[in-house]
């Protein structure tokens, strides 16, 4: 379970402050699709970096599964994004000089097997051996998907996984991630509405803050 | 079944940029070659000196100056209470030649020896077999080993010491008849030769310890014994000691650019590193923010770089020896001048490149991962 209490990021542009997020209370249970919504430069991006760790928060705290965040150093962090979430971000970011299946397997290249029965259904097995400037932008993106589900995660952070993609092929990325994603939670940002048409909640972000939920 | 290789590993990484890795290999390749090369080139001048008069580790020379009478009294004090046995005393004559060195020509003795003293000096140098012959004794003749023959381009029927030669001046023509096959550089003719042709009869003697092991301890203590007298030593490690001090200054001004050399090669690879390493800002964020720890990152990155800079290192010293080898063959060995193609000081003075070059990448990379932030990237910052 991932909650925010009383979570806000501040930036400091010059003398003034800026309010990245403001006062978010969230709370995120098992196995639920929430998705994200909001304008461009709404906060929506941050928020998602802030429930991830990738991100602290300037007031509040994160806890996931009752552990906060912020108790923890970044080796803990890391280690705790790199066993309990799957990131799938904007962009389709592979590493050039990995086939898509070891771009899978840089999560943990122990889960070999697992990887493989992935991209499979993912439909890219002709292609797991071939290196990612050999695939279109919507195979990257299935397999950044399949990075961010090799572990079974129990959270999945997606970051506008959509935005590089055709209407077709970002459909068909998020159909992936809700069918594959098993009990995890999947958060999805996105600024559009049909992405998330499946997701069991919606929160709509405006400048920093949530104002539907 | 598992795989064995981790995606993340620095080979499968160095394997598959090739052609990033192998110019970063092949530079540091170069810059070790150099030095190498260098250091042992320069070395060669001593040693190609030393090598020249390597046949004095195996007597003890003494001649005396001004009174050609004191021969018999030096002779008499270095052979009573000897610290080791003596096995002979030989009582030559002298004449003088040149040789070319590398930098350029260099005195040497032709000894004039009688019949059986040649026969024993020749065994001491460890000679296996004479092309031609002897000389005879009274006749303008002499032999020189195959070092000296290669050195002067000498063949048999050549005449080696002439009366308008004032480099190689005898009263008559002295040809050559015989090629000592000994690796050691000899010249010798026969001792009523020089004597009748000399005007001061001057008697050079050798002093050979039995035990050659021993010849070194008798040379120390003879050096001690005449010192203050009227009488000249020859001896090895006396050559040796002058021959290194001779190039004293020449060490000291090639240690300070070999210094600059290193400083400047080991700046420019670490900023050419931490310009290969800034290519991958885009890796380094990804995996950051995956789950990768910056500790792990910055470890890889740095056993990638000590495989790149050992193997540069160690393609370097493949690549000096290999050069050494050649310039050996093309250059030094037809003149029979000396290099050690092994050179230990030269290799040792490799050492610092790949430890400097590693110190200043370690260093960078160490700044860079430091202030690293993958948001930047996931969030498309840092393109």
């Amino acid at each position: 379970m991932v909650e925010a209490v009383d979570v806000s990021l501040i930036y400091h542009d010059h003398e003034r402050e800026v309010f990245a997020c403001r006062d978010i209370n969230l709370t995120i249970g098992k196995g639920e699709f929430v998705g994200i919504l909001g304008p461009s430069g709404s906060g929506k991006s941050s928020l998602l970096y802030l429930l991830s760790g990738l991100k602290n928060p300037t007031l509040g705290e994160i806890r996931i599964d009752g552990v906060t965040m912020g108790s923890l150093n970044d080796t803990e962090r890391a280690n705790m994004r790199l066993e309990k979430f799957g990131f799938v971000f904007q962009q389709p970011y592979l590493l050039g000089y990995l086939t898509a299946l070891e771009n899978v397997l840089t999560v943990n290249f122990k889960l070999d097997e697992r990887a493989k029965s992935l991209l499979e259904d993912l439909g890219l097995k002709d292609k797991m051996n071939r290196y990612p400037h050999e695939l279109s932008g919507g195979e990257r993106q299935r397999v950044c998907v399949a990075r961010a589900l090799v572990n079974s995660p129990e959270v999945i952070f997606a970051d506008e996984p959509t935005a590089a993609l055709d209407h077709v092929n970002g459909e068909l990325v998020v159909d992936m991630l809700n069918r594959h994603r098993k009990d995890g939670s999947l958060v999805m940002v996105t600024h559009d509405p049909a992405m998330i048409k499946d997701s069991d909640r919606i929160l709509v972000i405006s400048d920093g803050t949530i104002t539907r939920n | 079944m598992p795989r064995f290789v981790h995606p993340l590993s620095p080979t499968i990484f160095l394997r598959r940029n090739a052609g990033k890795t192998v110019p970063l290999i092949a530079v540091i390749c170069l810059a070790v070659m150099l030095v190498q090369s260098i250091i042992a080139l320069i070395n060669s001048i001593p040693l190609s000196i030393q090598t020249i008069y390597r046949y004095t580790d195996r007597f003890l020379g003494v001649s005396p100056r001004l009174d050609p009478t004191l021969t018999g009294v030096f002779v008499k004090e270095l052979t009573t209470n000897p610290p080791v046995e003596i096995e002979r005393v030989i009582l030559c004559r002298g004449s003088g030649a040149q040789v070319k060195s590398i930098v350029g020509k260099w005195p040497f003795a032709v000894m004039g020896f009688e019949k059986d003293d040649l026969e024993y000096y020749l065994k001491r140098q460890g000679y296996t077999g004479i092309e031609g012959r002897r000389p005879v004794d009274g006749k303008p003749e002499m032999m020189v080993s195959t070092p000296v023959a290669r050195n002067l381009h000498l063949k048999i029927g050549d005449v080696v010491l002439k009366p308008d030669d004032s480099d190689n001046f005898s009263r008559q023509p002295v040809k050559l008849v015989g090629i000592i096959q000994c690796e050691r550089w000899l010249m010798v003719s026969n001792k009523q030769y020089l004597a009748n042709t000399q005007p001061i009869p001057i008697d050079f003697a050798l002093i050979f310890a039995k035990n050659l092991s021993d010849q070194k301890v008798y040379d120390q203590w003879a050096a001690k014994k005449m010192k203050g007298k009227f009488a000249q030593l020859f001896y090895y490690a006396d050559i040796e000691k002058e021959s290194k001090k001779m190039f004293e200054v020449l060490y000291k001004i090639i240690d300070a650019v070999i210094g600059i050399l290193v400083l400047v090669i080991s700046i420019m690879m670490g900023m050419l590193m931490n310009i290969y390493q800034s290519q991958r800002l885009v890796e380094f964020g990804l995996l950051q923010a995956i789950g990768h720890t910056k500790k792990q990152l910055f470890r890889r990155v740095l056993t990638e770089s000590v495989i790149v800079i050992i193997g540069g290192w160690f393609f370097g010293l493949v690549t000096a020896r290999l050069l050494l080898i050649f310039l050996k063959a093309k250059l030094m060995d037809p003149q029979a001048f000396a290099l050690d193609i092994g050179d230990p000081m030269a290799i040792s003075y490799t050492g610092p490149v790949p430890i400097a070059i590693l110190v200043i990448a370690f260093g960078t990379i160490w700044l860079r991962f430091r202030k690293f932030d993958p948001v930047a990237v996931v969030e498309r910052r840092i393109v």
